[in-house]
């Protein structure tokens, strides 16, 4: 080669020389920028790819009744779900996973894009409580690889056992809302007690969840485990209430057909024994996510089956108010227990005649007498010397009008009316003859059933405004630690007198002939009690209307009482909805306690009658084979 | 043909870089099949004997004097755009695009002999001009000595391996003493080109490559994923590497074809950014030994047939090194000696053969 080329070539390839290691360098510094600089965020990426963590869902506390027999529990089942962040193809993903199911797709894309806003890492899930074919068939494709993004999770579920038994009471759970995740610290995808027990005790109830890191390939299979943090059972809660009397009074109340609420408690300490609202739902179907549809039905329904009657429902009281009047006038000494009225069937007070209910009135009455018949013309007498503010004063001390305290959630109040509450309520003054109204229950007054339950436990146990309670324990795993009882609201100092007076009446009303509630008479349990009819529409229309009108109108029956009269252990109200009269009420109440006696004694619990069969005339209507049917 | 002393002056240093290289493939396609967790696959046993092959080839390249193949070269080059035609017409069908001949022990991928081919022919070609800087019509006939088995490799289609052809011809071309002016020219004809190839030359798949490449993270899930996990499973690997037989995105299949297109990616998962170094220093030093023999060449054929082998080469292997970072758009570039595949192992090798060729005779006449 010539020298002159030589040279020049020499040159060229010392340029491509130089050029090459420059383009290495560069080379050599992309590679450090990917591998030092960034290397955590990429480290971290395939950590993502390769690594995915499942959690493992704490199962709930269990909720025991006061005899150790299990009223709540969970059971197993399996949640299907999509994970968006390990999806190559989602709309492919939803189109198998739809036919999978046997779903429609729509339904599918509708569930996902619901939650489109959340993280692409949380799963979403798409089955609740899937059936084993559905769970058998994605388990299936997963192991073709068809289903990399799809998990399927065993999942604790809320359990009922028996349904609807105490539904009101025990609440149902649901998903975390978004609003509760950001105010409670707590996650997506949580199930949290939405209403009752389920609710208020929710921090004891919900455990905790654990987590299971597992190594994934491309397909997203499951290699290997590579940590697992087991999920911690929430704890066990034991409530007082007395499975046996809860199932007798929601049997009576199912019997005879009603809506009502009724509580039982124990006078002394306020441990409720019984808590029922009817009509009632069934909380296994929010266990796994209730649908629209079935939501929509009970919350347009007009019979109001997601209400809790027993706390929310206010209600006037009718002559259950004449305990407040009498103890009133009593204590306040306007009159003494021999004062007598003389009731000829109504009165007139104020330029207006008022009824009593017994149509030719009741002659001559003392206060005993007046109570255990419920004469109204006695105690519009009394609530006319008592005037309005005595009868707030008294109602209020008694726990009318007031929270009771009781540990379930929304608990609303009833109203004692006073001219002051009217002025502030309505801005018009309060006229003399709405006391008279009032006095018997009727008018401005009105009472949640919880708080006729406090008022006649104060009267039964001589004075101590007790506050009604459901935890008796707390089981974490250590024992069962009881929960000592809430302090009473207030301590009245009644007069042995009024005591006695009351206490008197009250047994006869049940157990003296010409009594009201002689139908809750049960032999040898001295039971004390007042009834109440409350009136929906006014007694002439009443009259009038008996027998034409719907249900809607027709009065509502109380009936307040404890027992036994000397030594009360155990107090109560049931509340018959439109039952017409106190009759339904007594009946009930009469079956819850005959039911808490027969326990307490060791003996068979009484059975409600059932139905009496339809007479079916089948003679008349079979061919014989003589001749033709007749 | 083959005298006792010219076995002096082989290149021992620049063989055993190969070489080398070669064993890292093994060891990395061992890897990212498998076979170290006993998956039984066989593709390194395969690689194996492709180089044992392609090592033949070499000696084959060595034996006969560079200047009696440059004589041929005309012929070897109508033998393949014989077998480029043949495939394009009769070639084995796999995924869509015609590359192969299917002999039944292996397959024959002709457009990997392409390269060597044209750089004989161009080689060749400029080696015979004797006077000055190649005029533009010898640029012109050069180029389209190119063209032809360009288009017809592109036809397959491979656009990744057409383009190679295209550094060879600039590198002979530049060496032979090209004029600046005329390189200027040429770059400028490259860049108004492509447009017009983009509308009609680029097939759809080939545009979203593209596209994809510039923001990945749109088609994360699709045409994106190959680079967004190549990314990842350079950078995961960090200082040190995890590990022979570690990595995490290749032993779980994040990356597909792992064993070919994005061997580069594992090693850098293996054994990080060290081994990266290590790599492509090994990389840099054979590049820059056959810069040397070109440059210690005898005649002009010689530097010349040694740069347009070590053009295509270099141009793969910067490329490949560069999309399996996620840094350029997924190409279907294998890494030459180190990549899976036995038509490329070979052909790597016979042009090295041809290199050595051009060194070890460097004394001779």
């Amino acid at each position: 080669m010539v020298a002159e080329d030589r040279r020049k070539i020499a040159l060229r390839l010392a340029v491509l020389r130089y050029l090459l290691v420059a383009v290495f360098i560069v080379l050599a510094i992309g590679f450090w920028v990917l591998q030092i600089v960034d290397h955590a965020t990429y480290e971290e990426m395939a950590q993502n790819n390769h690594q995915r963590t499942l959690a493992l869902r704490a199962p709930r506390g269990l909720i025991f009744d006061r005899d150790n027999r299990v009223l709540v529990e969970n059971r197993n089942s399996y949640d299907i779900s999509l994970v968006r962040e390990h999806t190559r193809n989602l709309g492919r993903t939803i189109r198998q996973l739809a036919h999978v199911l046997g779903l429609d797709e729509h339904t599918v894309r509708e569930i996902v894009d619901r939650h489109l806003d959340q993280p692409s890492y949380e799963p979403i899930v798409i089955v609740q409580d899937a059936t084993l074919a559905q769970v058998a068939a994605v388990m299936a494709r997963r192991l073709d690889t068809e289903l990399p993004d799809v998990v399927v999770e065993k999942v604790p579920t809320r359990q009922y056992p028996s349904d609807s038994l105490a539904a009101h009471l025990f609440g149902y759970v649901g998903e975390v809302s978004d609003r509760q995740v950001a105010a409670d610290g707590l996650q997506s995808g949580d199930i949290v007690g939405e209403s009752g027990v389920e609710k208020i005790y929710n921090g004891l109830l919900m455990g905790e969840d654990g987590a299971r890191r597992v190594l994934v390939n491309s397909m997203g299979r499951e290699m290997r485990t590579l940590e697992e943090v087991p999920p911690v059972e929430g704890r066990r809660i034991k409530l007082t209430i007395d499975e046996d009397v809860q199932r007798a009074v929601e049997e009576a109340f199912h019997g005879l057909g009603f809506a009502g609420a009724a509580v039982l408690l124990n006078p002394n300490n306020g441990a409720v024994l019984a808590l029922t609202s009817l009509p009632e739902y069934n909380p296994n179907e929010f266990a796994t996510g209730i649908d629209r549809a079935q939501w929509a039905s009970l919350v347009d329904n007009h019979e109001r089956p997601l209400e809790d009657r027993a706390i929310q429902g206010r209600y006037p009281p009718g002559s259950v108010f004449k305990i407040v009047l009498a103890t009133a006038a009593l204590q306040d000494g306007i009159v003494t227990p021999d004062f007598k009225v003389h009731c000829t069937g109504g009165a007139m007070f104020y330029g207006r005649y008022y009824h009593c209910w017994k149509h030719g009135g009741h002659g001559t009455l003392d206060m005993e007498q007046a109570l255990q018949q419920s004469c109204d013309v006695y105690f519009y007498t009394l609530g006319n010397m008592l005037g309005i503010q005595r009868i707030h004063n008294w109602a209020e001390r008694l726990g009318l009008g007031e929270k009771t305290g009781i540990d379930l959630p929304d608990e609303i109040r009833g109203i004692a009316p006073s001219p002051a509450w009217k002025l502030r309520t309505t801005g018009q003054k309060w006229y003399p003859g709405e006391t008279i109204s009032v006095s018997i229950g009727q008018g401005q007054v009105a009472v949640t059933p919880i708080e006729l339950a406090v008022m006649i436990s104060t009267i039964a146990n001589g004075g101590t405004r007790v506050t009604p309670h459901l935890l008796k324990a707390v089981n974490d795993g250590h024992g069962w630690k009881p929960v000592p009882p809430p302090p009473p609201k207030a301590v009245l100092h009644l007069k042995p007198e009024t005591i006695a007076t009351l206490h008197k009446a009250l047994w006869m009303v049940v157990n003296q002939p010409g009594g009201t509630g002689i139908g809750a008479q049960i032999a040898g349990f001295g039971v004390a009690g007042k009834t109440g009819t409350a009136q929906v529409i006014s007694l002439q229309g009443a009259r009038e209307a008996a027998g034409k009108t719907s249900r809607d109108l027709k009065d509502h029956g109380w009936f307040v009482f404890f027992a036994p009269v000397d030594h009360p252990q155990i107090a109560g109200v049931v509340f018959a909805e439109h039952a017409g009269t106190h009759g339904a009420a007594l009946a009930i109440a009469k079956f819850a306690l005959e039911t808490y006696l027969a326990e307490q004694q060791g003996k068979p619990l009484p059975v409600w009658p059932a139905p009496p069969k339809p007479a079916v005339a089948l003679a008349t209507t079979t061919t014989t084979a003589a001749g033709h049917g007749r | 043909m083959f005298e006792r002393h010219l076995y002096h002056h082989i290149d021992w240093l620049l063989l055993g870089a190969i070489l080398t290289l070669c064993c890292l493939g093994v060891a990395m396609i061992y890897s990212v099949t498998g076979a170290v967790h006993g998956s039984g696959s066989h593709l390194y046993l395969r690689q194996i004997y492709a180089i044992l092959l392609g090592l033949g080839a070499l000696v084959l390249c060595l034996s006969i004097d560079y200047r009696t193949l440059a004589d041929k070269s005309h012929l070897i080059y109508i033998g393949i755009l014989a077998l480029l035609l043949y495939v394009l017409l009769f070639g084995a069908l796999a995924g869509g695009s015609r590359r192969w001949i299917p002999l039944h022990v292996y397959n024959l991928q002709p457009s990997e002999f392409a390269k060597i081919a044209v750089a004989l022919v161009l080689a060749k070609f400029f080696g015979d001009n004797r006077q000055g800087a190649p005029t533009p019509l010898e640029l012109g006939l050069a180029g389209a000595l190119t063209i032809v088995p360009m288009a017809l490799i592109a036809k397959e289609p491979d656009l990744g391996t057409a383009v190679t052809l295209i550094p060879i011809y600039v590198a002979v071309a530049y060496l032979a003493g090209m004029r600046m002016k005329m390189l200027g020219v040429l770059a400028l004809l490259l860049i108004l080109s492509a447009p017009l190839a983009w509308k009609y030359g680029l097939k759809d798949y080939q545009k979203s490559r593209i596209t994809t490449f510039l923001n990945p993270s749109e088609d994360a899930r699709g045409a994106g994923y190959q680079q967004i996990q190549a990314r990842i499973t350079v950078g995961s690997g960090g200082l040190a590497g995890k590990g022979f037989g570690k990595g995490m995105q290749g032993q779980l299949s994040f990356l597909p074809v792992a064993h070919n297109d994005f061997i580069f990616s594992v090693l850098a998962e293996e054994q990080g950014f060290i081994g990266v170094l290590a790599t492509l220093g090994l990389y840099l030093f054979v590049i820059l030994r056959a810069l040397e023999a070109a440059r210690l060449s005898n005649d002009r054929l010689g530097s010349y047939l040694v740069l347009g082998v070590l053009a295509g080469f270099t141009f793969q292997v910067i490329y490949n090194v560069t999309m399996s970072a996620g840094l350029a758009p997924v190409k279907g570039l294998t890494l030459p000696l180190m990549s899976y595949g036995g038509s490329s192992i070979i052909a790597t090798l016979a042009g090295f053969g041809l290199v050595l060729n051009v060194r070890m005779r460097r004394f001779t006449n």
